[in-house]
């Protein structure tokens, strides 16, 4: 079977049940046309700020566009996962707060806003805000030591997106929603090292090619 | 839960014997032995009815086990909720349990009477034993043949096979010197027939159990207690949130106000059960503003010590396949150069991606290029985990918070910040895995600092001015309201809390059945 660029073989797997399939399958095709949650302002730096965190390009195939920032954006406005941080407000405002609070902070710095700022001026930005050195004290926006609680959860977002999309998923060789089909619940019969089964995925990633000593 | 036995059902005008809030651990061993003692018994769960096919090995989507009414989480080790310990559905955490299930070490009921520190239990794992190897028996823990640390304890069950990580932590045991075992899973290894449930197949070694077991193999009270208690005619209700409980004049509890599809419903009772976990429990009380002449309510809320220690290996390790945690070891339950009172277990770690990535992403502040290639190691990675004593504290507690939830009830406030003993478990911990790791050539080893599990906050004990319920788990201020959860352990011991749930959970129904 041949598969366009965007469609991951491990859509196509029989260890695969068909909800599984479907919650995967949804997140090859996201609407980007307008923000659900945040401001435009907001949603704006979120997707500059992205590509410093964490860029793809050594993982996915090149041109591949996973829409992180959209569907981030759309899940701040999803289920969460039943708590936060009580020195955080609740989700959606502290992802706007925080995104303001760092393109504030890119004008008073640099004179630009943040969406302006060279790569390595935003990602210095960002390690100053891992560090606790960014924060505003001000309505609508978040002090430093709220900042610094924030990356944690804007690392750990990003980190759920990408790991939980079925491209990702493929390039990096992870098998992990091949748990079993509907009729047949294989799951895994070698669970040892180096014993990939065939059904897996290989990894593809470029980043891995150097280094893979799994074939 | 199995579809074959027409449930009985109570109208909310009858005065049923038990009511029961929560269908986890706590919940549904208590509503099986009630049941079939001629009890008429009614569970309410605040969660659905999830059919055990549908669940998906999908992290995102399989939240939906978590317990997702918003926990505000404060102090200086704020407490991440929802996966290892917080869950809905019939069924209660255990449907995304790890099912790791050790058993309670006898030194852990007498803490204060060995260290000075902590608090001891009223009674010791003699008066638990029975209770506990019933348990065991009846929702099926596979073990090893031989347990180093026990040699009397027997399993029905042969351990399933080893995945990496337990392979790999086997060698860093045997690098150091420490003697290690396959721990004791609640999940079945060989198809069965389930009283009351129907078949249950072998596990399959799909890696999964956190995000639901699809063929029955984990051991939950789903497939075991609450066909059990159905069977017998109690009734479940799912998709029932409680929140007001109602008494007499005299102070004893009527009923209970529950919205169900946005209506509110009331069940009358003779004798209401308390089984919502450490953190619901109390937050009932508080609101109603009940069985708190202690001043304990809410108080004294413990975790475990849950330090995590990543290596990346040469071989393809794929840390999502087989039984995530099997390798134990217990040697470190009195470390002899311990700094600290208690101890803590030992256990390997596999790991679904999007969690050891949430892991690896709160841990460390890398970005870049640097961020994604710690991530592309996931397939290369396995990992060891402790579960230790956490000391009740009074800064820990639960209370209510200012902000009010859907309901229009205050969402819960936890405080959680360690103290020096857990600390200094946590840095003992940390070099130990880390040595053991290093021993057998792991690279790029990352030590996470974290908690899990719920336990305290409604404490057990003999005195009425220092303890919420007595031994068996009564109101000292409503005799007919019992808790049956993690909230009444009076201390955390370091042993997974399930087991120790379900066996207290038997042994508060038989109390009732006393009385």
């Amino acid at each position: 079977m041949s598969h366009p660029p965007d469609r991951p073989e491990i859509l196509d797997s029989d260890h695969l049940s068909t909800r599984t399939r479907e919650i995967l399958t949804s997140r090859l095709s996201v609407s980007t046309t307008q923000p659900r949650t945040l401001s435009l302002r907001a949603y704006a730096v979120l997707d500059a700020l992205l590509p410093v965190l964490l860029p793809l390009d050594e993982i996915l195939p090149p041109g591949t566009d996973i829409s992180m920032t959209a569907r981030i954006d759309a899940a701040l406005s999803g289920p969460r996962d039943g708590w936060r941080f009580a020195d955080l407000p609740p989700d959606a405002e502290a992802w706007e707060s925080a995104l303001l609070t760092l393109d504030d902070a890119a004008t008073e710095q640099h004179g630009l806003a943040f969406i302006h700022l060279a790569p390595d001026l935003r990602g210095s930005l960002l390690d100053a805000v891992m560090d606790g050195q960014v924060g505003l004290d001000r309505a609508g926006r978040l002090t430093a030591s709220q900042m610094k609680r924030w990356s944690g959860d804007l690392r750990g977002e990003v980190v759920d997106c990408i790991m939980s999309d079925p491209r990702i998923q493929q390039a990096l060789g992870i098998s992990s929603s091949l748990t079993g089909g509907d009729t047949v619940f294989q799951g895994f019969t070698n669970v040892g090292p180096d014993s990939r089964e065939d059904f897996e995925p290989k990894a593809t990633a470029s980043l891995l090619q150097m280094t893979d000593s799994s074939e | 839960m199995s579809s074959s036995t027409l449930m009985k059902t109570f109208a909310e005008t009858d005065i049923v014997d038990t009511l029961i809030i929560g269908s986890g651990a706590g919940g549904a061993p208590l509503a099986a032995e009630l049941a079939r003692n001629g009890k008429s018994v009614v569970v309410l769960e605040a969660g659905p009815a999830f059919p055990a096919t549908g669940h998906t090995p999908d992290e995102v989507a399989a939240r939906e086990l978590y317990w997702l009414h918003e926990r505000l989480s404060a102090g200086t080790n704020p407490q991440a909720f929802g996966g290892n310990n917080s869950g809905t559905g019939l069924g209660g955490s255990l449907l995304h349990y790890g099912a790791f299930m050790p058993r309670m070490d006898a030194r852990d009921f007498h803490l204060h009477t060995e260290t000075g520190k902590g608090v001891d239990w009223p009674f010791g794992l003699n008066e638990l034993l029975p209770y506990i190897e019933r348990v065991e028996s009846f929702i099926g823990v596979s073990g090893p043949a031989h347990y180093p640390w026990d040699p009397e304890r027997r399993y029905a069950y042969a351990p399933p096979p080893a995945n990496s990580a337990a392979l790999k932590m086997r060698e860093g045991c045997d690098a150091l010197g420490l003697r290690h075992a396959d721990g004791p899973a609640a999940l079945i290894t060989r198809d069965i027939e389930q009283p009351h449930f129907g078949t249950r197949h072998a596990c399959a070694n799909c890696g999964a159990c956190h995000q639901g077991c699809r063929n029955g193999a984990k051991s939950g009270t789903d497939n075991t207690w609450l066909p059990m208690a159905v069977a017998y005619g109690a009734e479940l209700r799912p998709g029932c949130f409680a929140h007001t409980i109602e008494r007499d004049s005299s102070g004893r509890v009527t009923g209970v106000v529950y919205r169900q599809n946005g209506v509110e419903h009331r069940q009358k009772c003779a004798t209401l059960v308390l089984a919502a976990g450490a953190v619901e429990t109390p937050r009932l009380l508080l609101t109603n503003g009940l069985a708190n002449s202690s001043g304990q309510v809410g108080q004294n809320y413990m975790t475990h010590v849950s330090t995590q220690v990543w290596g990346e290996f040469d071989e393809d390790i794929r840390p999502n396949r087989g039984y995530p945690s099997l390798t134990i070891t217990e040697d470190m339950m009195r470390p002899k150069d311990a700094d600290f009172v208690g101890g803590y277990l030992v256990q390997s770690l596999g790991m679904m991606p999007a969690t050891w990535s949430q892991n690896l992403a709160r841990s460390t502040t890398t970005r870049g290029p640097a961020f994604a290639r710690a991530l592309a190691g996931y397939n290369r990675s396995a990992g060891m985990g402790i579960n230790g004593e956490c000391l009740p504290r009074p800064e820990n507690r639960v209370t209510l918070s200012n902000e009010k939830d859907a309901f229009g009830i205050p969402k819960p406030l936890i405080e959680h910040s360690y103290g020096p003993n857990e600390w200094a478990m946590h840095h003992h911990a940390a070099r130990l895995l880390t040595q053991m790791w290093e021993a057998v050539g792991a690279k790029d080893i990352r030590v996470i600092d974290r908690a899990a599990h719920m336990i305290g906050t409604c404490r057990m004990g003999t005195d009425a001015d220092s303890n919420v319920v007595n031994p068996v788990g009564r109101s000292f201020d409503i005799d007919n309201l019992w808790i049956s959860d993690h909230s009444i352990f009076p201390s955390a011991a370091a042993a997974n809390p399930a087991l120790a749930i379900m066996a207290l959970s038997l042994r508060t129904a038989e109390a009732m059945l006393k009385t």
